[in-house]
């Protein structure tokens, strides 16, 4: 990997390997955000930084078959993967090379990888989900 | 609280507007409004001016009182309103609320917008999103939500298509919708593909277009027309932002109708017909079942039954809906409105649902957290 790509928003992921999600807690509530609030929105205490989980499930997804935004391969695919370990479910891209392997209640795990360009047009690291089964890259 | 009514609307057609500006656009639905009203410019308390695109695509701002003074209302409060798909009838909701409040008497809401410039591309929302920076765009936010109905309750491809076939039989019969040709459901599966399963004929056009109403106290009503329509209940909510959130159903819909039905005091069983925020196809579908016209998962089922077309028990988007008009987005929910005014006065035309008496207006604004940022409902009386 590129190390001196820039992550596609700050503060977002710890590169690895392993590669982690920045999330938080709120020990007051007891609940998981992701991406890490200002303050606890239930209570407006502080939160605590966490890691989270890299394992997941899809929840839902859907491919792009239209021209992509920031430089993202055409089609890509997102989708909305279940971090059980935490009960969070959260957005994420889904790996560009791997949806034809993408369905319902698929095992993912976390990686961190070079994918389309940021606001300024730079290459860039972004998060995405891959199917865990097979097709290691 | 006063109770509020529609005294005047105006609208112009859905779609390409090259040469006129946006705010001759908001000027010619507040002038055919205010005349449709029978009152005069110095009469109105306050105007409310719905846009959301003009200051990224014309770098415009505070439109609104360029917009109302070509009417002949200055000096009154005069506010800029953006609320995404829902800035039409945030609007609306403000003004009945200033008019049912007793601060004003009569009150305009205007919604116009032009979209139809080269290379607008695909809306996503700000820059500064991390959802927004990780691909999402307003398609495959919607084809997330027809792949989960898809799995969850077993809606087909060929319901969600029906949708854009219904919604296009009704925009043959209003001559102001932008596409009025039919087409099939084999039609709409083979266009395209946009975000599986969404083709290019399920998702709606960009649409130039304005619409405005005239609110006035149910007290005053009756010296400007015999013609006003009862604002009976006017709600907006917005996303509960919980996770996880469930994204085969909108809450906002049935938090949203469940208050307005409470304040109008009438249940889905009394809609006589409806206009909905069909942008997508799987939209009008989830719909359905949030503002009670069925039950959950039920709406490829209630749709296909042809319970929602014109002749059927609760047609839905008699207008041709956003499929077939296109979606000139601030103007969107305020045209919802004027299309609700006409059924209820039964000037409707060829869209006119017999008798109508009773009409609800449902918008959605926008994703937030896999929730939504704003969801209005309007329901009008006669
Ligand atoms: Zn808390």
């Amino acid at each position: 990997m590129n190390n001196d790509l820039k992550p596609v928003m700050e503060g977002i992921f710890e590169v690895g390997p392993p590669s982690r999600l920045n999330g938080a807690i709120c020990p007051e509530c007891n609940k998981k955000f992701f991406p890490k609030p200002m303050v606890c929105p239930h209570c407006l205490g502080e939160v605590q930084n966490i890691e989270l989980s890299t394992e997941g499930k899809i929840y839902t997804y859907s491919i792009l078959r239209t021209k992509p935004p920031y430089g993202l391969p055409q089609p890509y695919a997102v989708g909305w993967v279940d971090l059980e370990a935490d009960g969070l479910r959260i957005f994420s891209l889904l790996d560009p090379d791997r949806i034809s392997d993408l369905d319902f209640g698929k095992r993912v795990t976390l990686r961190v990888g070079a994918i389309g360009v940021d606001n300024n047009g730079q290459a860039c690291l972004r998060y995405y989900f891959t199917p865990k089964d097979g097709g290691e890259q | 609280m006063r109770s509020v009514d529609i005294i005047g609307v105006g609208i112009t057609n859905f779609g390409k507007h090259i040469e006129t500006s946006l705010v001759e656009l908001g000027g010619r639905v507040a002038i055919e409004a205010i005349k449709d009203a029978g009152i005069k410019p110095s009469q109105i308390n306050a105007g409310f001016f719905a846009n959301m695109q003009a200051a990224n695509i014309f770098t415009d701002f505070t439109v609104g009182q360029n917009v109302f003074w070509q009417a002949g209302i200055n000096s009154v409060p005069v506010f800029n309103i953006e609320n995404a798909c829902t800035s039409g009838s945030s609007a609306f909701n403000l003004a009945w609320m200033g008019v049912a409040s007793g601060m004003y008497d009569i009150a305009i809401v205007v919604g116009a917008e032009k979209l139809v410039v080269p290379n607008l591309g695909l809306m996503q929302a700000g820059s500064t999103e991390l959802d927004t920076l990780e691909g999402l765009v307003v398609p495959n936010a919607f084809a997330m939500r027809a792949n989960l109905h898809m799995a969850t309750y077993g809606t087909t491809k060929e319901q969600l298509a029906m949708v854009a076939v219904k919604n296009r039989r009704h925009a043959g019969l209003n001559p102001l919708a932008q596409f009025r040709s039919p087409i099939t459901v084999e039609e709409v599966l083979n266009a395209p593909m946009i975000a599986d399963p969404l083709t290019r004929l399920s998702c709606c056009p960009n649409a130039d277009g304005a619409a405005a109403v005239v609110l006035c106290a149910s007290d005053y009503s009756r010296q400007y027309t015999s013609r006003s329509v009862n604002v009976a209940a006017s709600v907006l909510v917005t996303g509960s932002y919980e996770n996880p959130c469930n994204m085969a159903q909108w809450d906002a819909d049935r938090r949203a109708s469940s208050i307005a039905y409470e304040r109008a005091g009438l249940g889905p069983q009394d809609l006589d017909v409806v206009e909905c925020h069909d942008a997508f196809t799987i939209s009008e579908i989830v719909h359905y079942e949030g503002i009670g016209l069925c039950p959950e998962g039920e709406g490829g089922r209630l749709l296909e039954s042809g319970a929602t077309s014109l002749g059927g028990k609760i047609p839905v988007n008699p207008s041709g809906g956003l499929l077939s008009k296109g979606h000139p987005v601030a103007a969107t929910a305020v045209a919802q409105i004027v299309e609700g005014v006409r059924q209820l006065r039964g000037e409707a035309g060829a869209c006119q649902v017999e008798g109508a008496k009773v009409f609800m207006a449902e918008c959605m604004g926008a994703d937030k957290a896999g929730d939504i940022k704003s969801c209005t409902v309007n329901i009008l009386q006669n």
